[in-house]
């Protein structure tokens, strides 16, 4: 099994761990609810080595990453980063990706940890003559902090904070640091690259600056929260970025794989579509759970309990897209009523 | 891990702790709350409720899973914890005292013998 190499850090700090995509990584520290509320009302430090990323650079590299994926890259100038998917010939989602755009020419692609190779060979294939691909996962440690505090720490601790959705290259401890004003939370704050020499040091003064240690769990919760999708839960290569709501994520200017399917789906409707409710109590939706509108039926994709609202919170596909009935969820055999929200389910 | 002497301990990792009047006080474990997670939902059974030994009366909830509760003796349900109704970190905080379920009455039948002590629920959770 592959895992983070900050494993001891994790278990001095006190971590459960976890097999999440293949990669053993810390679920929880203190708890969910305490990590989640420290990054809501404070700052939290994430280990996320097992993302993906992988760095395109050549003179194709631009040409290539527009044409795999559904936004367009070019519309972030050299410094920015981006939210994008890449789709398969039905429109369907094989993974949803941030792109760093480190410079005019040359990329850092992050894909789900699950996906890393599948998404890195599709670059690979497009672009053999023009384009260098380098996975530098395996030598390189990823961790986000995030929080109200975490402009704070990330001051204190690398000398500067990345502006949101921004890109900044600079040193940690003598060696190279990627950075961007990305995460997973809604939150502010940063994920930040640096070689697996440098993790340790990296996390702890993290942790030391204030930023509490935190695990998949309370990722879980936090994008929840923010109405975020998970691959492979949310999104799937089933599932259009139009059904689930995410259609401002279409570049339609440009032309991608998988444009003409999604253009003929918008053109004829779509036979599913994703909602997002909150339970009147503090019932948990879970991922599967059944639901029903009216003549609709659908599946729970996210589910969990709202450290913040204090009630279960969840998402999922009815089919077809219903009106005006009220929503139920079945939890334990017993249909709960839930009332249909607009993501985020807090406001930021 | 916390595994006090003065109770007996059920295989779902329950715990059951006599108490003067011959009544039983029933909770989960340290180990069971530790395994849960944060607890952020439960299910109490009604006042009255007849109970097999081993019957499911409820449910506990957490940020990670949902595990029923079985009662560790037959009995009826004299009181419930209406504390955790609103504050369900209470079993996370305090397992073994002001995190506990429910009182059952087990009439004549109130022996907790076929249990286990502390040293057998130590080798149960090993």
């Amino acid at each position: 099994m592959t895992g983070t190499p900050l494993r001891t850090v994790h278990e001095r700090l006190g971590a459960r761990l976890t097999t999440f995509g293949g990669w053993e990584m810390p679920l929880r520290y203190e708890g969910v609810i305490a990590e989640h509320m420290a990054v809501r009302t404070a700052a939290g430090v994430f280990d996320v080595s097992h993302l993906g990323r992988f760095e395109v650079s050549g003179p194709g590299a631009t040409a290539v990453t527009r044409s795999l994926l559904c936004n367009d890259i070019v519309k972030a100038d050299a410094g920015r980063a981006q939210y994008t998917m890449a789709l398969n010939d039905r429109g369907g989602v094989e993974d949803d990706i941030i792109v760093w755009r480190l410079d005019a020419d040359r990329y850092w692609v992050m894909p789900n940890g699950t996906n890393f190779h599948e998404i890195l060979g599709r670059f690979v294939e497009a672009g053999a003559e023009s384009i260098e691909v380098d996975g530098v996962r395996d030598d390189t440690v990823l961790v986000a902090v995030q929080g109200p505090e975490a402009p704070a720490v990330l001051e204190h601790v690398v000398g500067f904070v990345p502006g949101r959705f921004r890109t900044v290259e600079a040193e940690f401890d003598g060696a190279p640091m990627w950075t961007a004003g990305t995460g997973y939370t809604g939150e502010r704050g940063a994920e930040i690259a640096v070689p697996g020499s440098r993790g340790e040091a990296l996390f702890v003064a993290l942790v030391e600056a204030g930023a509490a240690p935190c695990g998949l769990a309370a990722r879980d919760t936090l994008r929840l929260e923010m109405g975020y999708p998970l691959w492979g839960q949310d999104l799937d290569p089933a599932t259009t970025p139009l059904e689930a709501g995410l259609g401002w994520v279409v570049d339609w200017t440009h032309d991608f794989v998988g444009r003409g399917a999604l253009l003929a789906q918008r053109e004829q409707g779509f036979a599913k579509h994703l909602v997002a409710f909150r339970l009147a109590d503090r019932r948990i939706p879970r991922h599967g759970c059944a639901m029903r509108r009216g003549a609709a039926t659908g599946t729970v994709t996210s589910g969990n309990f709202s450290p913040v609202l204090e009630r279960g919170i969840g998402m999922g596909y009815l089919s077809p897209p219903a009106a005006d009935e009220p929503l139920e969820i079945e939890i334990r055999g017993s249909w709960h009523r839930a009332e249909i929200v607009e993501p985020p389910f807090i406001q930021r | 891990m916390q595994i006090p002497e003065d109770r007996k301990y059920a295989e779902n990792h329950e715990w059951a702790l006599l108490l003067d009047d011959g009544t039983v006080r029933v909770g989960i474990t340290d180990y069971a709350q530790d395994a849960l997670g944060d607890i952020v939902f439960v299910d109490l059974p009604e006042i009255g409720r007849q109970l097999d030994a081993g019957e499911s009366f409820g449910e506990v909830e957490s940020t990670k899973s949902v595990s029923d509760v079985y009662a560790p003796v037959a009995g009826s349900i004299t009181t419930r914890n209406e504390a955790l109704v609103e504050s369900p970190e209470l079993i996370n905080s305090d397992p073994y005292g002001d995190g506990w379920f429910v009182v059952i009455d087990p009439g004549d039948s109130g022996s907790l013998d076929h249990l286990m002590d502390a040293a057998e629920y130590t080798a149960h959770t090993e």
